[in-house]
């Protein structure tokens, strides 16, 4: 685990800081604490990471500029803040879990939990999908996916009017963030249910789904179960 | 709103013009009287009592005399009555001249006003204007003869000046008591509104519109009482050219004035030189034709209209509150100049005038008192805002963490730091109620704060002060340097030792107040402008709750960190 504190309260990034090392242990390789937006930009352009623990309110700046850098990410990214007003908005750009000051041990380990135990953020908040293009940050609205497949260590998100985005998250990381109503078809697909057109049963156990676009793709055996249920119940 | 005013302004324009048709009749020289003609006045020096009979005759008289000084002499006019008075009805005569005087209708002694023989040495009890009865018997249709006696010591050169009208004796009475009322009311409405706004600047002194308005009013007043004294107090006609002298001066006085008020409501460039020059055209006027007070005064009074028209239309132009009814009121007074005879014209054109400055006056005080509430909301605003310093999310919600954290781990110096929040928020409550507070408890209310912060920040924050001093009053709006220091805090960095020196210097003269706050430390982002942040919003708004104009704030980098500078204009 390599992790990013941005925070400027001396006091609270060393609480945090503390915590974080008692939460992962030896699992633990690097934890660094920064004070400021600039600092934290500069150390997550260089530095290879697995979450960032982002402060929105640091010395009067606009921490969102930095959440929709670090959304583009391939790490998670927990807010934790004095502003709860700013939770909504900050699961609307993809964050794993909002902490709202003051903090206690049980909470913050709540929200590394859901990294560990990769559980899904059980929330329909997430709104954008940030991408980097053209240098800059892009935000896909999730009403615009229809499906998202892994590419290694990126995903290949797909969208309604035909063309395609690449997200430095893998899809394991966004399928933690995604709300319900995307269902892990395939090892290397995420679908959008509502866009599934009908379930096609193959011979010898082989399973595809048929979108309203008429794009085919499979489904693994051991999804097959699931996804029926899902959608016909 | 506006439809309402414009509409009494409307109803006010009507009935002064109803007063004045009213009033035509009196004094009005080129009046055709119904109930008489008036013939030839011929003139003779010397005296004889015989001269006053009608058959006496007066072929020879000249129309035209050289009269000397104290000497008595006759005159004798022609009058023809073209209707004998109603039955019960008498007729009167209304007269109009200079000198002490006998006047003979018909050879009888109808009245007397001084004593002819003896105008040197008078008492100076003969008046200048005079009503009497003309005997039933004598106010028959036909020819009549008007014989007068008299003498003249002062204003010899008026001598022929000589007026008179007759008409049943009761209307002659009333319609000099009409003019009286009408225009009286109108004096006392200025005289209250003289007094009323002169009551509004002495409890603001600072509002010199109020006061030029004012004296306007009170000038007008005395032009009123001036012009009508004659009806009801007997002047001896010596004083008459003292009456017109006042009179002039009083017109003059006016015509400063209210061009300079619509300077003032209606702001024009370069204003001090056009009114000096325009005084000074003005001041020409009054001494040009000097003797001549009727036509100086009616000069200085269109100079004045035109110099006011040109500042209202600029005012329309520049789209001004209020500049389109006072050019409504500018242009109806022509209206009255045109069709009403000049004495009574200039004051119904005065009047209107002045119900234009009345009117911009009322929007005034209007906007002042929506000015007035807004800033009692913006107080309340800022009562609040004072209050949310201590509870607002970012900063409660983060001292909260680093106090548990405090707590967990070293909890004695948990306490320490639940006392310096508690320090905080004792003196915010005592403040939170003021607009300016001593020095010493802002300077308290920055050091609880940085006790706070030492906490949170870990960072060796230093306090200094110089020049206060708990003897001399010393004050500045609650959480004015407080604001400054938590902005230091934030956009500041401190320096290698990890610490940050703050240092407040006020700087106390007899008419100034200066307060400097230096921040010692590294300024986090150079570029990142601050002058527009709520932080400096609150400052700027406290200080002109407190201040008005009189102050200004500065705020820059310095070599050594930052430094912020208020001046306060006591």
């Amino acid at each position: 685990m390599k992790i990013l504190i941005i925070e400027d309260e001396i006091r609270i990034a060393k609480r945090v800081e503390r915590m974080t090392k008692e939460f992962f242990l030896n699992t633990l390789q690097k934890i660094t604490s920064v004070q400021s937006l600039d600092e934290g930009l500069e150390h997550i352009k260089n530095n290879q990471l697995d979450l960032v623990l982002l402060d929105l309110n640091l010395n009067g700046e606009d921490g969102f500029d930095v959440l929709k850098e670090t959304a583009t990410g391939s790490f998670h990214t927990i807010i934790i803040s004095a502003n709860k007003e700013e939770a909504l908005k900050a699961f609307e750009f993809g964050v794993l879990d909002f902490v709202p000051k003051p903090f206690n041990k049980e909470r913050i380990e709540l929200a590394f939990n859901r990294i560990v135990k990769k559980e899904e953020v059980g929330t329909e908040n997430l709104q954008f999908l940030a991408v980097k293009k053209r240098g800059g940050i892009h935000l896909v609205n999730i009403d615009q996916v229809n499906y998202i497949k892994g590419a290694g260590v990126y995903t290949e998100i797909f969208l309604t009017n035909g063309e395609k985005e690449l997200h430095d998250k893998s899809l394991e990381k966004l399928s933690q963030l995604l709300p319900k109503s995307f269902e892990r078809i395939h090892k290397s697909y995420l679908v959008k249910t509502t866009e599934i057109k009908e379930i096609i049963v193959k011979t010898g156990s082989q399973y595809a789904v048929e979108l309203q676009n008429g794009e085919i793709l499979p489904v693994g055996r051991t999804k097959y179960k699931a996804l029926k249920e899902k959608l016909f119940k | 709103m506006k439809i309402a005013t414009t509409r009494i302004l409307i109803v006010f324009l009507i009935s002064i013009l109803c007063v004045s048709c009213s009033e035509r009749n009196y004094f009005d020289n080129g009046e055709t009287a119904e109930s008489f003609t008036r013939g030839k006045t011929v003139y003779r020096l010397g005296d004889d009592i015989s001269w006053k009979n009608t058959s006496v005759n007066d072929s020879l008289w000249a129309e035209d005399i050289t009269i000397k000084e104290d000497q008595i002499f006759w005159s004798r006019t022609d009058v023809e009555i073209i209707k004998a008075p109603d039955k019960l009805k008498q007729y009167g005569i209304i007269l109009n001249q200079f000198g002490e005087f006998e006047v003979f209708w018909d050879g009888v002694l109808i009245c007397k006003s001084g004593d002819p023989n003896n105008s040197l040495n008078s008492d100076r009890k003969g008046k200048m204007i005079s009503k009497f009865i003309i005997p039933k018997e004598l106010s028959t249709k036909g020819k009549h003869k008007l014989a007068i006696r008299k003498s003249i010591h002062f204003h010899l050169d008026y001598n022929q000046f000589f007026y008179f009208y007759i008409a049943n004796y009761d209307q002659i009475l009333r319609g000099d008591l009409k003019s009286m009322v009408f225009i009286h009311i109108f004096a006392g409405a200025f005289l209250m509104a003289a007094l009323y706004f002169l009551f509004l600047f002495l409890s603001d002194r600072k509002s010199f519109t109020t006061l030029v308005f004012s004296v306007n009013c009170f000038l007008f007043f005395l032009l009123i009482l001036f012009e009508y004294v004659r009806s009801y107090i007997d002047i001896h006609y010596s004083n008459h050219h003292t009456r017109l002298e006042i009179i002039g001066i009083i017109t003059f006085l006016i015509s400063v004035l209210t061009p300079l008020y619509f300077s003032l409501q209606f702001k024009f460039p370069k204003r001090t030189k056009i009114l000096v020059v325009y005084t000074a055209i003005l001041v020409y006027i009054f001494f040009r034709e000097h003797e001549n007070h009727d036509s100086s005064a009616y000069n200085m009074v269109v100079f004045m209209w035109y110099v006011s028209l040109a500042i209202v239309v600029f005012g329309v132009i520049k789209k001004m509150n209020g500049a389109k009814i006072v050019l409504i009121s500018l242009l109806a007074s022509i209206y009255f100049n045109q069709v009403i005879n000049y004495d009574i014209s200039i004051h119904i054109g005065f009047s209107v005038i002045l119900l234009g400055m009345f009117y911009i006056l009322s929007l005034r005080t209007k906007e002042q008192r929506l000015a007035y509430e807004n800033s009692l909301v913006q107080s309340t605003r800022l009562k609040l805002e004072l209050l949310k310093k201590s509870i607002q999310p970012h900063f409660l919600m983060n001292t909260l963490t680093s106090l548990i954290d405090w707590v967990e781990e070293a909890p004695d110096k948990g306490v320490l730091f639940i006392e310096a929040l508690a320090e905080e928020f004792d003196v915010l409550n005592q403040v939170e109620n003021e607009t300016l507070i001593p020095i010493a408890q802002e300077i308290k209310l920055c050091k609880s704060h940085i006790s706070i912060m030492r906490f949170r920040k870990e960072i060796d924050y230093i306090w200094e002060d110089e020049g206060i001093n708990e003897n001399i009053e010393q004050l500045i709006p609650p959480a004015v340097i407080h604001t400054l220091l938590e902005n230091s805090i934030t956009h500041c960095l401190p320096s290698d030792e990890n610490s940050m020196r703050f240092k407040l210097i006020a700087f106390t003269t007899k008419n100034t107040q200066e307060y400097t706050f230096l921040t010692f430390g590294n300024i986090r982002n150079q570029q990142k402008k601050t002058s527009d942040g709520t932080g400096f919003k609150y400052i700027k708004a406290r200080l002109t709750e407190s201040y008005g104009d009189d102050w200004t704030f500065t705020s820059e980098p310095t070599n050594e960190g930052w430094k912020n500078t208020i001046t306060i204009q006591k």
